[in-house]
């Protein structure tokens, strides 16, 4: 497998032949990846294995073959698996909480967990990232009384406690609507320190709009490592916009302004080209691993 | 990258790529661990479980000991009874919180934390520290209850402890489940498997009882005194603390650890472990025989353990420290003999008795032959009935009620001492196989329900209760072939008196009744005049109606034996009560 590297900058965390397997289901087949500084974004389809990577980044998970390098530590290693994970800030995908804990008192005991122990230094951590999510109005609000998005708001927060080093986010904007969206695009743009952060999601536009790399997993494979552009620039020449829909067209839909969006290899008739997006080289991806 | 007193300074120079591992010092994690532990325990603290615990140990604890005056040696077990629900309540509660991030689906996240499972373990297990504010509280508050109920005895010091024990024991057990299985049944399950055994104690026999976390001994309440080593506090207290620190062992087990801290944990686990045996075989070790020759020479001959006191020509008895109930024991005595028409003829007694029973928790580790003669010389024992003097009145040690049932027992001491003054028995005789006697249309009878009834004032519908039955109806007795309406105050089911001689009737109360509507000089002067006459047992109520120039009360008809009728009484013992006839 052609090892990935998405940026020639001092390798923050890097993978070497991660595979994991669930009975008979292959989650991961020899991933190699390198990661850097600055936001990584994560892309594929339910089931492509993001999830499983996203464990044994966050040291949660262990794979059946390969190794992990974060910060050059080993998570193998029991020290150095708990240096990482003081430099962790993890949202996994499906995250319950304690629904009779109140939001402050929630985020209290997260930060204590991440050996934040100073009293008022914690106080002033929670309050921080409560008005980073834009929560601090709810500081004293059952967690059972929060509408889904406000709790993935209080997932994102409990990620950000102790400014982490690496901060690992599992579909971080499901739930959310679309001003937290843009909220959450700028917070993770203006976290200070540059930390590395890689985040799943299955919003193209979210990619397209604040992450410098990308990273496709389709069935346990990174099918693509780039910039966003680069990602986008996959599906150059192959999508066109027309009235009709063109069933010879690997993926056709129809658009907010009535035209239908065509990806293929030949242009429908009376369609015109038009300049492809993330989504696009995404899907266009996706389709060529799925044909293979 | 260090570790700061603020917090995890988590950027910096050197932080990406092959930075060095820094070694976090042993007082981060400690801190570490006393801040989780605090919250922990806070939230154990304000706990609704805990409280609901707490509450319903403290009213199981006041329902208990509240009826009768208390002996510290047994009320200090039954405060254990109540650490015992908060016990129960703080297992749940330790449960939870240890299966918290399983149950809330938060076990990923927790996983990615740099406290591991083992630190919030051991944060769990200090939190635990919670739980003594109420399991202190428990006892403080029950303690300063039984004072104010003027205990016999002073504390037992190890008893209480082992209570505290008891509560942090279960909540290490809670956690130590909680951390493998965290779904609240399991902790539910747990609770009650600590309560069986109690509510089984009545069914276990022999010392073995003693391993069980907490069991009410079968007659500790009873005891003139107990003898050294039973129950077996401190070696109890030593057992539970024991199972804590194994519970604690096991909840940390289930973390991934390095093999110095296996080391660690398998020393303290066979540590614990040789502790509870050590203590288990304490609580095993057979009462000394002195110890319990000494117990049965104090229940079978009372005279020669108690101390007596003279007062109106009555002499009180009491086992030694017993000493604060003799007010309460005198008040009615004086009161019926202030009351009396004539002179004392002959001294009275009025003694304890501890009617106690070789009970296998006592008497386990000895020879048969050995139990068998002490069984035989509590047979003989006051209590038993057997050896009932006539001028004696025996009080069982222990049994004085407190507040709410004091004016019965009042009644029914002042009703003893009355029937002693007209000559009925105050005690069964042996002869009539422990049948109480009937004092069928004897006029001395409702003389002496008269007494009581002048001494006490008890109200006029707990008089009148007397008259009915447990399920609404008459209870009578058969004598010479005939059923008798019988009365029987409350006082007669309560067991401050260790043996009652007389059955009283309605024939009886109902003519005391009228006789205590008349002067009560009108009534004094003629039972005067004639005292040796009214005190014969062959007066009958109608010549002792016709002088004092009263109606003879309606009596019900009591039904007779049909044939076919089948008169059930136990087995060994003859169908009819004797009448009184000295």
């Amino acid at each position: 497998m052609d090892e990935m590297t998405v940026n020639v900058r001092t390798a923050a965390v890097r993978a070497d032949g991660l595979s994991r397997r669930y009975g008979a289901t292959r989650a991961l087949d020899e991933v190699d990846l390198t990661l850097q500084r600055g936001i990584t974004g994560l892309l594929g389809p339910n089931g492509a294995g993001k999830t499983t990577l996203l464990s044994i980044l966050a040291t949660v998970g262990e794979p059946d073959a390969g190794r992990v390098s974060v910060f050059g530590l080993d998570p193998r290693d029991t020290a150095e698996r708990v240096e990482i994970r003081r430099r962790l800030g993890y949202l996994p995908q499906e995250l319950g909480y304690h629904r009779h804990f109140t939001v402050a008192r929630f985020l209290d005991y997260v930060a204590i967990l991440k050996e934040i122990t100073d009293r008022r230094a914690r106080a002033q951590e929670v309050a921080r990232v409560l008005a980073a999510i834009g929560l601090e109005d709810r500081a004293r609000t059952r967690i059972r009384s929060l509408s889904g998005g406000m709790r993935q708001r209080l997932g994102i927060a409990q990620a950000l406690l102790g400014h982490p080093d690496l901060l690992i986010l599992d579909e971080p904007t499901a739930g959310l609507d679309p001003e937290q969206r843009l909220r959450f695009r700028e917070l993770l743009s203006g976290l200070p320190g540059d930390p590395v952060i890689v985040l799943s999601t299955h919003q193209a536009d979210d990619i397209a709009a604040i992450c410098p790399q990308v990273v496709v997993l389709l069935q346990g494979r990174v099918h693509f490592a780039g910039t966003p552009s680069e990602l986008a620039a996959t599906a150059a020449g192959r999508v066109w916009a027309a009235d009709q829909r063109d069933t010879r067209a690997h993926l056709s839909w129809r658009g907010g302004d009535g035209r239908w969006r065509h990806i293929g290899d030949q242009p429908p008739a009376g369609a015109e080209p038009v300049t492809p997006t993330v989504e696009d080289g995404y899907l266009m991806l996706s389709h060529a691993a799925g044909a293979r | 990258m260090t570790a700061t007193e603020g917090g995890t300074a988590l950027h910096g120079p050197g932080a990406a790529g092959g930075s060095r591992v820094t070694t976090r010092s042993r007082a981060l994690r400690l801190r570490t661990v006393l801040n989780l532990a605090k919250v922990e325990a806070w939230l154990l603290f304000r706990s609704l479980l805990v409280l609901a615990g707490l509450l319903a140990g403290g009213l199981v604890i006041w329902l208990v000991i509240h009826p009768v005056e208390p002996v510290w040696w047994n009320a200090s077990w039954e405060i254990g009874y109540g650490q015992l629900l908060l016990g129960m309540a703080v297992l749940i509660a330790a449960q939870l919180a240890a299966g918290r991030p399983r149950r809330d689906a938060m076990a990923d996240l927790y996983a990615s934390f740099p406290a591991t499972a083992a630190t919030r373990t051991v944060a769990h297990l200090t939190g635990l520290a919670g739980t003594v504010p109420a399991s202190l509280l428990l006892i403080g508050g029950t303690a300063v209850a039984v004072e104010m109920l003027a205990p016999i005895g002073a504390p037992g010091v190890a008893a209480l402890a082992a209570g505290l024990l008891l509560v942090i024991a279960a909540g290490a057990a809670g956690i130590a489940i909680g951390t493998r299985f965290p779904h609240p049944l399991a902790g539910v399950l747990a609770a009650l498997a600590l309560f069986v055994p109690f509510q089984q104690s009545n069914n276990l026999s022999g010392a073995t009882v003693w391993l069980y976390p907490w069991v009410k001994p079968h007659q500790l309440g009873s005891l003139p005194g107990p003898p050294a080593g039973y129950p077996p506090a401190g070696a109890h207290a030593a057992e539970l603390a024991g199972l804590a620190v194994l519970a604690g062992v096991a909840a940390l087990a289930v973390t991934k650890r390095g093999a110095r801290a296996w080391g660690l944990l398998a020393s303290a686990g066979i540590l614990a472990a040789a502790a509870i045996c050590v203590a288990g075989a304490e609580q095993l070790r057979p009462i000394p025989a002195t110890e319990l020759n000494r117990l049965v020479a104090e229940a079978a001959d009372p005279a020669a353990a108690q101390h007596c006191t003279t007062a109106d020509q009555v002499r009180y008895c009491l086992y030694p420290g017993f000493g604060p109930e003799l007010p309460a024991i005198q008040a009615p005595v004086s009161a019926v003999l202030a009351h009396l028409p004539a002179r004392l003829a002959q001294p009275l007694t009025v003694r304890q008795a501890a009617p106690i029973f070789p009970d296998p928790t006592l008497t386990h580790g000895h020879p048969k032959q050995q139990v068998t003669q002490w069984n035989a010389q509590l047979q003989n024992a006051p209590g038993y009935g057997a050896a009932a003097p006539a001028s004696a009145v025996y009080l069982t040690a222990g049994s004085w009620p407190g507040d709410t049932q004091a004016a019965e027992a009042r009644f029914g001491l002042a009703l003893a001492t009355a029937e002693w003054a007209v000559h009925l028995p105050p005690a069964t005789p042996a002869a009539t196989h422990g049948m109480e006697c009937v004092p069928l249309d004897q006029a001395r009878e409702a003389i002496a329900i008269w007494l009581a009834i002048q001494a006490i004032h008890p109200s006029a519908g707990e008089l009148q209760s007397g008259l009915i039955g447990p399920d609404g109806g008459h209870v009578g007795v058969m004598v010479r072939g005939v059923i008798t309406l019988t009365w029987n105050y409350p006082s007669v089911g309560m067991q401050a008196l260790a043996s009652v001689g007389t059955q009283t009737t309605d024939a009886g109360y109902l003519l005391a009744s009228a006789m205590s509507r008349l002067p009560e000089r009108k009534v004094s002067h003629v039972l005067h005049t004639a005292w040796p006459r009214w005190v014969n047992w062959h007066t009958t109520d109608a010549q002792l109606a016709a002088e004092l120039g009263i109606p003879m009360p309606a009596v019900p008809q009591p039904l007779s034996p049909r044939p076919g009728m089948t008169i059930v009484s136990a087995p060994g013992n003859p169908p009819q009560n004797p009448v009184c006839t000295t």
